[in-house]
């Protein structure tokens, strides 16, 4: 320290009455030291000095001691903090002494995140002291130069300037200053407060915090925290405790399209309003993991260059030279190397590549069955499988590598072979016709490489070809269904494409034969078909989602793959089956359940029936759904009946999920008579199973649902959702008119043990239960959802607990389309808007039906076609 | 009172593996208050190691006794002809009862049966929940009689920490914040001030810290031979 | 312990079979009454299985019928707490059953009686012996 009056720059900056700027480096879970300094050359040059965590909610860092050092030889002055947790007095003394020994100059005495938070919850807990003794002990250590105990100390001692935390957003919050006024009459001589997001009730701490006169003895800066995505900032407000988002906030993030940059702007904003409040000394930036934003975040704030800055030097009493050499390139680019804000939806980009990851998983599954398959068919029949495994689930095929790689880095070189791996496949997927999958293929490519011409000029060449052949099928469908506009419509399209295609040249004769044909007219049939092909038209191949094309039905059993291992290592077939419920009537019927093996492990058990998949109508007009969904359906919104027969003859569904929407009290709040009416059509208008699913308002659904059964009578429904305040009301209704029911539970295994108890106990028995978990999509919860499933299975199938030996009713299609990412428009970076919604909703049927799913209800018509091609792939081992 | 609960039977088992012949004992005192270790759960246990032994084809032939308490010796001395009756105990005591009778009959084989819990009332039917820690050094009177060294996570003397959030502590939403209470409870009888002074730190050593705490009444050791 | 016997515990208002009731169940079935279903102790279900039984039935009076108001719910409190016992020892909690049995229906008890020997023969089928 260049000034002597001063124990810290940090203080001095204070003293001398400069708006301090401090911020907070998180040492890495790892002894590589190389991360701290890489975080301190960040920051350097931005603020008066670093906060060094130590092991911030009990998880095991690199000490905060040692990481001071660290970032000293770098060029910043640390923040020490202490906590109590993990020393009792006499090593908080020893480690401080040693601290002062090695040049530490700040320190900040916490109590510390109690243990059950961090990695190591089993831990002793040491709290001997308190944040507040702890400042007195310190405080008497430096200036009385006692140890805790009394004893004198001998010759040098600690030099600290002092620091203390306070959270003006815990309760009781009137208590609060004056645990801050604890804080100071022990020798807290700066504060650092807890996140600030709420500015009014700040103010109004800042405000007690005056009139006990603490602003003259004490520093405050307020704590500020970039948020880094809605997510974050969500999850502060709702896990962290003492921590306080505003509602404003969140939507703002959730609003944003950017959400790095909304989040830089909010701090900014919340700095230079703080900065307006009387007795803010300074900002504390705690932009957490995110440690490249400080800059920028200084920067806007206007509280860059630092002052006094060309005085913190480096004082580290045994410097450590041969460090230092990386600096000067580092230095460069520090200031040019502003976070990267321009990235719009980092989130879905993780999503994406998850997804893609997953459909990787899957499909080295599906390998694995093929050869199965085809060693069965061996050992059965007698000689090599007929059916050639699919090459395009075999990548490993590569063509001619480009040449241009010899001085590249791994990682480029990793990506043009990659690209070339892709390039070849989808060439070779275009040879055999199918389209979709080259296009998929070549689309993989150009997010490798945005500028590849090949990929760019076959994906053109690929598009019309396509949108031909799905313009015939459409063409085809309608004139089957009898819609001669549309079928004409489609036809003429394809002429403009390609004005010799034979096919649309006769279709069109045929149409207007027909049409001659069809004297009498249906004029209302007509009105809206117009101009649905245009629009179907675009919907993407089922094959551009799944890389795989059909699912071969080849199969290796598991006992040839296992030769010489004993059949039981590996076998564990349930100890009982998952009942069996049957809901519709006749040959349409369909049953659920029958399973004694965990999904799909038909090796070791069996499963009596597929998983089937039910079409969901709303009651209402739907208003929130995306185009990519709403497309298919525009024609019927307006009447059930219609909807659902277009369901089950024009998209084949099996069951018919009727969500009775309008009647919750909350949206439209529509009588128990609209539903039954709604019903009414439907069960009219359709021989399939039918499902009622109600709004989900445990008192209405009672209404509801009981004057539903009214007009429908003893039918083999199923109805729902049960939860336990209705369960008496709904298993009485449902027992008097043999209807099965949907007993919903939150996410919770005892939950929905305990419902399905509840139920019995009113006579409704078990095999006319189906369990609603209560499911969340792909990115909003689905692995809590793929747990609970799990652990009920687990526990149904091999734990004999006889309760949970009901099956699953997955409710996928509504969680998928209400998320963010559904609805978000086609662009650049999230690609189609429709490919996108349709692998959201595979990908999350997919995960559930893993899980334990039995009967799903989806929305998308094509995402019920992949999902339905890999239950019959995965049912034909 | 001392709170406990009994312990997995299989691991009681595991205990009693060699013998044949085994006393289970209980103790009128807290752990039959507290529906661990009176007369009623000296029948259950007994009953459940003599199905399962029954089951393993090694029949155990049980006696079963309960004390007035396990924590005087003067109760435990019919141990002394027990000890010639059967090859081991397994005692429902609290570890008190547990530790004095090994203390007094050395070749004695005694196991315990549950596990000592902690010191808790009994607010309702079934429920207990920790109120003390027997820390030897009652402060309770600044803290409106509610004692952060047991019902504070942390232990804090000069609380509450910044995971207080509506009266309860970050450490799981049904714990109440002690401090918070405190608070409270002093601001009702407008005792604030006691909480505006530093409580300094604890002696650790009447907790425990020590080593055994032990206590002597002069007045009342009547043949005090020690 | 024999895999044929059964114990019957209930409480005198919850019936009056007798052995005739329940003769046409192919197995030994002890009745042993209790003042009131609320009396069964834990440990008389643990006895019951320890005297040889496979499988016990308990039974009391319909819930809210009870004579003594919680009688047969205290009991079934006391069946849960058994059953635990018999899964910490290995054995399968089904063989303690409870059954709410309508006053004096002595054609309900033995319903519940029969259903309880089918779980026993299921639980011997599965193997799993108690001796």
């Amino acid at each position: 320290m260049s000034n002597e009056k001063y124990r810290s720059h940090l203080e001095r900056v204070l003293r001398e009455g400069h708006f301090a700027v401090t911020c907070e480096i998180g040492p890495p879970k790892s002894a590589d030291g190389d991360v701290v300094r890489q975080k301190a050359r960040l920051i350097r040059g931005f603020v008066d000095a670093a906060n060094i965590t130590d092991c911030q909610t009990a998880i095991v860092r690199m000490s905060s001691i040692a990481s001071g050092v660290l970032v000293m030889q770098e060029g910043v002055e640390p923040v020490i903090q202490m906590t109590c947790r993990d020393r009792n007095r006499i090593a908080i003394q020893a480690d401080l002494l040693g601290a002062a020994a090695l040049g530490i100059k700040n320190l900040l005495c916490l109590t510390g995140d109690h243990q059950k938070f961090g990695n190591h919850p089993e831990a002793k807990g040491v709290f001997d002291l308190d944040s507040i003794q702890l400042l007195d002990m310190v405080r008497r250590m430096r200036d009385e130069k006692k140890f805790q105990c009394g004893e004198e100390i001998k010759g040098k001692t600690v030099e600290f300037f002092l620091g203390a935390a306070a959270n003006p957003f815990a309760d009781p919050f009137e208590f609060r200053v004056h645990r801050l006024a604890k804080k100071v009459a022990a020798g807290a001589q700066f504060i650092q407060t807890q996140i600030v997001y709420n500015l009014e009730r700040f103010r109004k701490f800042m405000e007690m915090a005056r009139d006990l006169g603490l602003t003259e003895k004490v520093y405050i800066l307020a704590g500020i925290t970039p948020p880094k995505s809605f997510g974050m900032a969500r999850y502060m407000k709702y896990f962290v405790p003492g921590l306080d988002v505003p509602d404003e906030i969140l939507k703002r993030l959730k609003d944003a399209k950017d959400k790095r940059e909304e989040g830089i702007q909010i701090a900014v904003e919340i700095i230079e309003q703080v900065r307006e409040i009387p007795g803010i000394a300074g900002v504390h930036i705690m932009a957490i993991e995110w440690e490249e934003a400080v800059p920028e975040i200084v920067k806007r704030a206007g509280l860059h260059p630092r002052p006094l800055a060309e005085e913190v030097k480096v004082e580290v009493p045994r410097p450590a030279p041969e460090i230092v050499p990386e600096k000067p390139e580092v230095e460069e680019e520090v200031p040019e190397a502003p976070p990267k804000v321009e990235v719009p939806a980092e989130a879905l980009k993780e999503i994406f590549g998850s997804l893609r990851s997953s459909m990787e998983a899957l499909r080295d599954g599906i390998n694995l069955l093929h050869e199965g398959l085809a060693s069965l068919e061996r050992a059965l029949l007698g000689g090599p499988a007929e059916r050639p495994a699919p090459p395009e689930i075999r990548p490993e095929e590569r063509p001619e590598v480009k040449p241009e790689a010899p001085v590249v880095s791994k990682e480029e070189e990793e990506r043009a072979q990659k690209v070339a791996d892709l390039l070849s496949a989808a060439k070779a997927a275009r040879e055999a016709g199918e389209l979709a999958k080259a296009e998929a293929l070549y689309r993989q490519v150009l997010e490798l490489e945005a500028e590849n011409e090949i990929a760019k000029s076959a994906l053109a060449e690929i598009e019309k070809e396509r949108l031909v052949e799905e313009l015939l099928k459409e063409a085809e469908k309608k004139l089957k269904e009898e819609d001669l506009d549309g079928a004409e419509a489609a036809y003429q399209k394809v002429l403009e494409i390609y004005p010799q295609k034979t096919e649309a040249v006769k279709g069109l004769e045929k149409v207007k034969e027909l049409k001659a044909a069809r004297v009498e007219k249906k004029p209302e049939e007509k009105p809206p078909v117009e101009e649905r092909p245009a629009v179907e038209a675009k919907a993407p191949e089922v094959a551009d989602i799944l890389v795989f094309a059909e699912l071969s039905k080849e199969y290796r059993p598991v006992s040839e793959r296992a030769a010489g291992i004993p059949e039981d290592v590996y076998k564990e077939p349930g100890t009982a089956y998952i009942r069996e419920v049957t809901i519709g009537e006749g040959e349409k019927a369909i049953t659920i359940g029958g399973t004694n093996v965990l999904p799909f492990h038909l090796f070791e058990g069996e499963m009596k029936n597929p998983p089937h998949v039910a079409m969901e109508v709303l009651d209402v007009k739907p208003e929130d759904w995306p185009e990519a969904l709403a497309k298919y359906f525009a024609d019927v919104f307006d009447d059930p009946g219609a909807w659902a027969k277009k369901c089950v003859e024009v998209y084949g569904a099996e069951a018919i999920n009727v969500y009775l929407v309008g009647t919750d009290p909350n949206f439209l709040d529509l009588g128990p008579e609209h539903a039954a009416k709604v019903v009414e059509k439907v069960a009219q208008a359709v021989d399939v199973p039918l499902v009622i699913w109600g709004s989900g308002s445990a008192e209405k659904d009672v209404d509801v649902l009981r004057e539903v059964a009214n007009v429908l009578g003893a039918k083999n429904v199923m109805i729902g959702p049960v939860v336990d305040t209705n369960h008496r009301a709904l298993g009485a209704t449902a027992m008097g008119y043999g209807y099965s029911l949907i007993a919903s539970s939150p996410i919770d295994v005892n939950l929905a043990k305990q419902l399905n108890i509840l139920l019995e106990n009113v006579g409704v028995p078990l095999d006319k239960i189906a369990m609603d978990p209560s499911v969340g999509a792909l990115g909003y919860g689905l692995e809590y959802t793929y747990s609970v499933m799990e652990r009920i299975r687990l526990a149904a199938l091999y734990a004999q607990d006889e309760k949970l030996q009901v099956p699953f009713v997955i409710n996928v299609g509504r969680e998928v389309w209400k998320t963010k990412e559904a609805g978000l428009p086609s662009d650049d970076m999230l690609g189609d808007q429709e490919v996108r919604g349709i692998a959201l909703e595979a990908i999350t049927a997919l995960a559930l039906l893993l899980a334990g799913g039995d009967f799903l209800i989806m929305r998308h018509p094509k995402a019920i076609e992949v999902t339905k091609r890999v239950i019959d792939g995965l049912m034909a081992q | 009172m001392i709170i406990a609960e009994r312990k997995p039977i299989k691991r009681i088992l595991q205990m009693i593996e060699p013998f044949e012949r085994i006393a289970v004992i209980g103790c009128r005192g807290c752990v039959a208050i507290c529906s661990a270790g009176g007369d009623r759960e000296v029948e259950i246990l007994a009953a459940a190691l003599r199905l399962a032994r029954k089951r393993q084809g090694r029949p155990l032939k049980t006696v079963e006794d309960t004390f007035v308490r396990q924590c005087d010796p003067e109760y435990l001395t019919p141990l002394g002809e027990l000890k010639e009756k059967v090859e081991a105990v397994v005692s429902l005591a609290c570890g008190v009862g547990v530790n004095l009778a090994a203390d007094l009959y050395p070749d004695l084989k005694i196991y315990p049966g549950v596990d000592t819990s902690f010191y808790g009332a009994n607010p309702a039917l079934g429920e207990w929940e920790e109120k003390c820690r027997g820390c030897g050094d009652c402060i309770i009177d600044f803290t409106g009689g509610l004692c952060p060294i047991a019902r504070c996570a942390k232990n804090l003397l000069n609380g509450p920490c910044g995971g207080s959030q509506n009266g309860k502590c970050e450490i799981r939403p049904e714990v109440p914040c002690v401090w918070h209470q405190i608070y409270e409870r002093l601001k009702a009888r407008g005792e604030l001030e006691k909480l505006t002074q530093i409580f300094p730190a604890k002696n650790w050593i009447p907790a425990g810290h020590g080593g055994p705490r032990e206590r002597k009444r002069p007045d009342l050791q009547m043949n005090s031979q020690k | 312990m024999s895999e044929l016997k059964l114990a019957i515990l209930c409480c005198h208002y919850t019936n009056e079979a007798t052995a005739q009731d329940v003769a046409d169940i192919p197995a030994e079935v002890v009745i042993k009454r209790f003042p009131c279903s609320g009396r069964i102790e834990v440990v008389d279900i643990l006895r019951a299985l320890e005297e040889d039984a496979g499988a016990v039935l308990v039974a009391g009076c319909e819930k809210g019928s009870c004579h003594n108001n919680t009688g047969s719910l205290r009991a079934e409190k006391r069946v849960e707490a058994a059953r635990k016992i018999l899964e910490e020892i290995g054995l399968s909690p089904e063989r303690v059953q409870m059954a709410f049995i309508p006053r004096l229906d002595t054609g309900a008890l033995v319903e519940a009686a029969k259903r309880t020997f089918e779980t026993l023969l299921e639980i011997s089928a599965k193997g799993e012996t108690s001796s």
